[in-house]
């Protein structure tokens, strides 16, 4: 489980099985890292990729890994969670566009078998209309900038301003920031109170100037 | 001009080794010199047929791609955006076991399955065998199983099934449908909810692997809405109301009023799902819905499978 006083960088992985194993390799080994599967991947691979990744990252740490696998569920929220939560992921992520019922059901199943529940905002206007409606929060409110927007719409930004009124109302959920890829942004999320950057992008690019990133980060925050 | 000068070139070196034989040993020289000349005579008579065959091999290439349904696709889209009628792809294309494309002014039967793979098998084992079933792979079965799910559903199925990826796609729209499109898939899927960046990069990108777009509108509150946002219109319109909606909030109602509106101002495919009786079935297609997406009972007993599927038949026809 995650601990509330402290950061974490997660790294989002897409590709294929040979290219992320050795990426993963290239990681410094940190419990502060967190390796999330990517839903392209996921569909991609479905559970084996998951329960590789726990393998993968469990051996380059030696110790308890924090896996997410971003499902990004939009129906049968109870039927998904389980079948992750068996493949070794430590969270699961469930739009936050999805209808309110399969959000609920989603966030109390994750409960139920024991993992962390996300909720990705992404595309959402106002996230916390969305917390509102809801009986049970989640542990992690995933605030998000899609990549196809990203790439297409240079003006929207990530809403960094959410983060506050997010945490001034729900004391107890953690609030992730997607969509930055530099050092800078990673700094500025932390900077705007967040507690888990994501990045994923600049690893593709140059995968050595991710595991660079890592290290910065992991400096950072000591 | 240029491809001359070798020849020559090779002439005179030809006649100089042939003098040197001679010089060498007489019976030698002639030896070359009949060698030599059977050997010219040959590429000389060969020059013309030569050009005549790489000729002949060009054609059969030229044929050979033509007749594949990817040249003909791409022609066919030409026309279509030449006429800028997007909706007349659906009725050209229905060739190649690959390819098979929705008709327009057919009615489908699309077959969702959703729980495990042993399970979708012996579904499709009692269903009879018709060109107006799609076969759904449902989203938790690509996310369990991965691409692994289609190549598994279509070995299941006779060849030339349609299959559909309900893939759901909210973000890096490119990336899934090269994956669903390479897994064997005719048809993928993308939500309505996903920022229009994403749905009009999903539309783009299924038309260049040539598979059919189907936009699922769960949870959308105004489908046309969604639809005047768009660049480009996708080949089919998925009215939907989600199992959790369904079983948690009795009230919801499955939008057929939309399928009037949306058919009126744009000409597409309007997909309804959500139903699981026959009677739903038959509602939907009442309305005026070109495809019927049906789950529950397809688990629920077998007779129950075969029976839905040939009702729908029937009242198709």
């Amino acid at each position: 489980m995650l601990n509330k006083k402290s950061k974490y960088l997660q790294i989002a992985f897409n590709r294929s099985f040979s290219e992320v194993k050795n990426m993963i390799s290239l990681l410094p080994a940190s419990d502060k890292i967190i390796i999330e599967a990517g839903t392209p991947f996921i569909k991609n691979y479905g559970v084996g990729g998951v329960s590789s990744l726990n393998y993968w990252w469990s051996n380059k740490i030696s110790g308890p890994v924090y896996i997410v696998a971003d499902l990004k569920c939009m129906d049968r929220g109870s039927r998904e969670v389980e079948e992750m939560a068996h493949a070794g992921a430590s969270a699961v992520t469930c739009l936050g566009l999805a209808p309110i019922e399969t959000i609920n059901e989603f966030i109390k199943k994750c409960g139920d078998v024991g993992i962390d529940s996300m909720i990705d905002m992404l595309n959402v206007e106002f996230p916390f209309e969305i917390l509102q409606k809801l009986k049970k929060l989640p542990n992690v409110v995933v605030l998000h900038r899609g990549v196809d927007e990203n790439e297409k719409n240079k003006e929207k930004r990530i809403p960094h301003e959410q983060i506050h009124r997010i945490k001034g109302a729900y004391n107890d959920v953690l609030i992730s920031v997607a969509g930055g890829e530099t050092l800078r942004d990673v700094i500025r999320t932390f900077f705007n109170d967040s507690d888990i950057a994501v990045v994923w992008k600049s690893f593709y690019q140059s995968p050595r100037d991710t595991a660079k990133l890592a290290q910065e980060f992991l400096k950072l925050i000591k | 001009m240029e491809q001359n000068n070798p020849k020559r070139n090779s002439l005179l070196i030809q006649i100089i080794l042939g003098i040197v034989l001679f010089a060498i040993n007489p019976a030698l020289g002639i030896i070359y010199i009949i060698f030599n000349l059977a050997t010219n005579k040959k590429s000389f008579s060969d020059k013309s047929p030569n050009s005549v065959f790489s000729n002949f091999l060009q054609k059969i290439n030229q044929l050979q791609n033509t007749s594949l349904t990817k040249n003909s696709f791409s022609q066919n889209t030409q026309e279509v955006s030449k006429k800028s009628t997007p909706s007349m792809a659906l009725n050209l294309f229905n060739s190649s076991d690959q390819k098979i494309r929705l008709q327009k002014r057919k009615k489908y039967l699309h077959i969702a399955l959703n729980n495990t793979l042993e399970e979708a098998s012996k579904i499709l084992y009692q269903l009879p065998f018709s060109e107006k079933f799609l076969i759904e792979v449902g989203t938790p079965l690509i996310k369990t199983y991965g691409t692994g799910a289609i190549s598994q559903i279509k070995s299941m199925v006779p060849t030339g099934t349609y299959i559909v990826a309900d893939n759901k796609c909210a973000d890096l729209a490119n990336r899934e449908v090269e994956i669903m499109a390479n897994a064997g898939a005719n048809a993928a899927t993308c939500l309505g909810v996903a920022p229009i960046e994403t749905i009009n990069s999903f539309i783009e990108e299924c038309e260049k692997h040539d598979i059919d777009s189907i936009i699922d509108m769960m949870n959308v509150e105004s489908s046309i809405e969604v639809l005047k946002k768009l660049k480009k219109l996708p080949n089919v319109v998925m009215l939907h109301r989600g199992v959790d909606e369904s079983e948690f909030s009795k009230e919801k109602q499955i939008p057929y009023h939309q399928i009037k509106q949306i058919k009126g101002a744009y000409n597409i495919l309007v997909a309804v799902a959500g139903g699981d009786t026959i009677k739903e079935v038959q509602r939907a297609v009442f309305n005026d819905a070109d495809i019927v997406v049906v789950w529950k009972n397809f688990y629920s007993s077998s007779s129950d499978t075969a029976n839905l599927a040939e009702m729908f038949l029937k009242k198709i026809q």
